[in-house]
């Protein structure tokens, strides 16, 4: 097994995709900077200040704690489940594509163990993109935005119903639990787009399902016609990961939830196993 | 056939424990303790219809249910919204038996008024310009002996974000001006979108704007009816009633989900407080 980790691991590091997804983050945090900075430039100045006599959009609130939330809240909805589906989704079927997948079947390993390393390398790679993009909008906010303390707003993000603060120190700490709940929350992604790379040879077809999948969910929950099922969208649940951001963690709720991640991942995982191990590889 | 075995007990695992870390049910909101009094009830009605009516204004045939509903749960003072007048005051004033007095605002850009009735004959009533639109303040004792109070009624833009963040402001001011000789509520429908899940963009001008309208309210008052869940149809709380931040006892707070007749498309906000 750790022989196998090992080799699903040189191939992460040598695709040109894993490092494709870094640079593609790098540029939205970017295209995020020159946003914020312009947006923050507006508000703080000029006709808004003349329009509205009370704020709390000040220069106090925009900073870099402000702005890196900002960042990964827009980010994880959209670009973060995308990379995620591209790596697990070229897993398996990029082996049948290939034509590896046969060769590699015909070692002495059970296929159960290859499917369970696969996903360990991917939840991996989502655990470094998440940690990386998180580190680097820190890192940006610092330099460029400047430092103070998380004010958070009712309305905008949804995150508080009623102002509330997180201090300089705390937030930090936040922004770590985020990187853990963000990627437990992206291991459901993780799972499907691998349980779709058994069922498809192709791995384009199996990324663009997981997406597909992945969005008409996340859409169909946003519209008040189906408000009675979004509970049951595996979207909603993945959304637990914001809780951490909350002045007051509602840790029964974020346990709740990343239990019902968990067991969309875990399941998903087990049927790909099940789905895999039956598979007749013609490939 | 471990690693399936393993894979099938920490999926047992993660049900287990996404059932024991369920959220309880809502509980009923705690009941008054015995030991307080609660010497104000407050109720704040928009008596309007929906949307798609031709009149979405007050309708006259509607007042008898309005006042049967006041008579029921004797508010000490009542905040309305959306009548089409002054004919409209009197012709409820009736239907209380001269329990109530009341005043309608002037009357502002739009076609129609917020309204307030108090059970105390010694109160005033005093208009409140609030840059295009009005409102209406009514200063009154609630008890013998007891402070006096003043309850705003108003009726922030349904339409606009920007002019209920103009509108905000100008009443806080109004309403900070006088809360160092009275204690200061403000009830009425404000209209603000402050539930981001409903909607599509991640990030609107809109929704910043209600938002900042609603935390500058939080930065002197309280919401006293945050608890009490929806308003007004389609899931909104838009309905609200906003207290001294130093107040220490709330009692009753509730939707009267029933009260409503005809098409009106808000449901009434009963506070009680206590000092």
């Amino acid at each position: 097994m750790l022989t196998l980790l090992k080799l699903e691991l040189e191939k992460l590091f040598r695709a040109r995709s894993f490092y494709l997804s870094f640079i593609v983050l790098i540029g939205f945090v970017l295209l995020m900077l020159w946003g914020f900075y312009t947006y923050a430039a507006r508000k703080t100045g000029g006709q808004a200040v003349e329009q509205f006599k009370y704020t709390y959009e000040s220069k106090q609130y925009f900073n870099g704690l402000t702005f890196a939330l900002y960042s990964l809240l827009f980010s994880f909805t959209l670009l973060l489940p995308i990379f995620v589906s591209m790596s697990a989704g070229s897993q398996i079927a990029g082996e049948a594509r290939a034509g590896t997948l046969r060769m590699i079947c015909t070692r002495p390993i059970s296929r159960a163990s290859l499917v369970l390393s696969k996903f360990l390398v991917t939840a991996l790679h989502a655990a470094l993109l998440l940690t990386f993009f998180i580190g680097l909008n820190l890192i940006v906010g610092l330099i460029f935005v400047g430092w103070g303390n998380l004010e958070l707003y009712p309305g905008p993000l949804n995150l508080v119903d009623a102002p509330g603060k997180i201090m300089r120190d705390d937030a930090l700490m936040r922004f770590g639990y985020a990187a853990l709940s963000g990627t437990w929350a992206l291991l459901v992604i993780a799972a499907l787009a691998l349980l779709c790379s058994v069922i498809f040879e192709s791995p384009v077809q199996a990324t663009v399902m997981t997406i597909a999948a992945y969005l008409t969910l996340y859409i169909v929950g946003r519209v008040e016609f189906f408000e009675h099922l979004r509970p049951y969208f595996f979207t909603t649940d993945m959304d637990f990961w914001r809780d951490v951001f909350k002045p007051d963690i509602p840790w029964q709720s974020l346990w709740h939830y990343a239990c019902v991640c968990g067991a969309y991942t875990i399941g998903l995982l087990l049927s790909t196993v099940i789905i895999f191990e039956r598979k007749d590889i013609v490939t | 056939m471990w690693v399936k075995l393993i894979l099938l007990l920490i999926f047992c695992v993660m049900i287990l424990g996404a059932v024991h870390f369920a959220p309880a049910g809502k509980s009923e909101p705690e009941s008054s303790s015995a030991g307080t009094v609660y010497s104000l009830r407050l109720l704040t009605w928009n008596i309007g219809y929906a949307e798609l009516e031709d009149d979405t204004r007050a309708h006259d045939k509607d007042l008898p249910a309005v006042a049967e509903v006041i008579m029921r749960h004797d508010p000490d003072a009542v905040a309305l919204q959306e009548l089409t007048g002054n004919a409209q005051l009197k012709t409820l004033l009736g239907l209380l038996h001269g329990k109530y007095r009341g005043a309608v605002a002037q009357k502002g850009t739009g076609d129609r008024f917020e309204a307030v009735l108090v059970k105390d004959t010694g109160a005033t009533f005093t208009p409140v310009t609030v840059g295009a639109r009005y409102a209406m303040g009514a200063s009154f004792r609630p008890r013998d002996g007891t402070r006096q109070l003043v309850l705003l009624s108003a009726h922030a833009d349904a339409f606009n974000a920007a002019r209920r963040r103009t509108y905000t402001e100008a009443l806080i001011d109004w309403a900070q001006a006088r809360a160092q000789s009275s204690e200061v509520f403000i009830a009425g429908d404000f209209n603000f979108e402050l539930k981001a899940a409903n909607e599509t963009n991640l990030y609107t001008d809109d929704l910043k704007h209600d938002s900042e309208s609603y935390s500058h309210i939080l930065r002197y008052f309280r919401d006293l009816g945050r608890d009490a869940g929806d308003t007004a149809i389609n899931d909104r709380r838009i309905d609200y009633i906003f207290g001294p931040s130093s107040l220490e006892h709330t009692g009753r707070v509730e939707v009267l989900r029933d009260a409503a007749v005809g098409r009106m498309d808000h449901w009434p906000l009963l506070v009680e407080v206590g000092f």
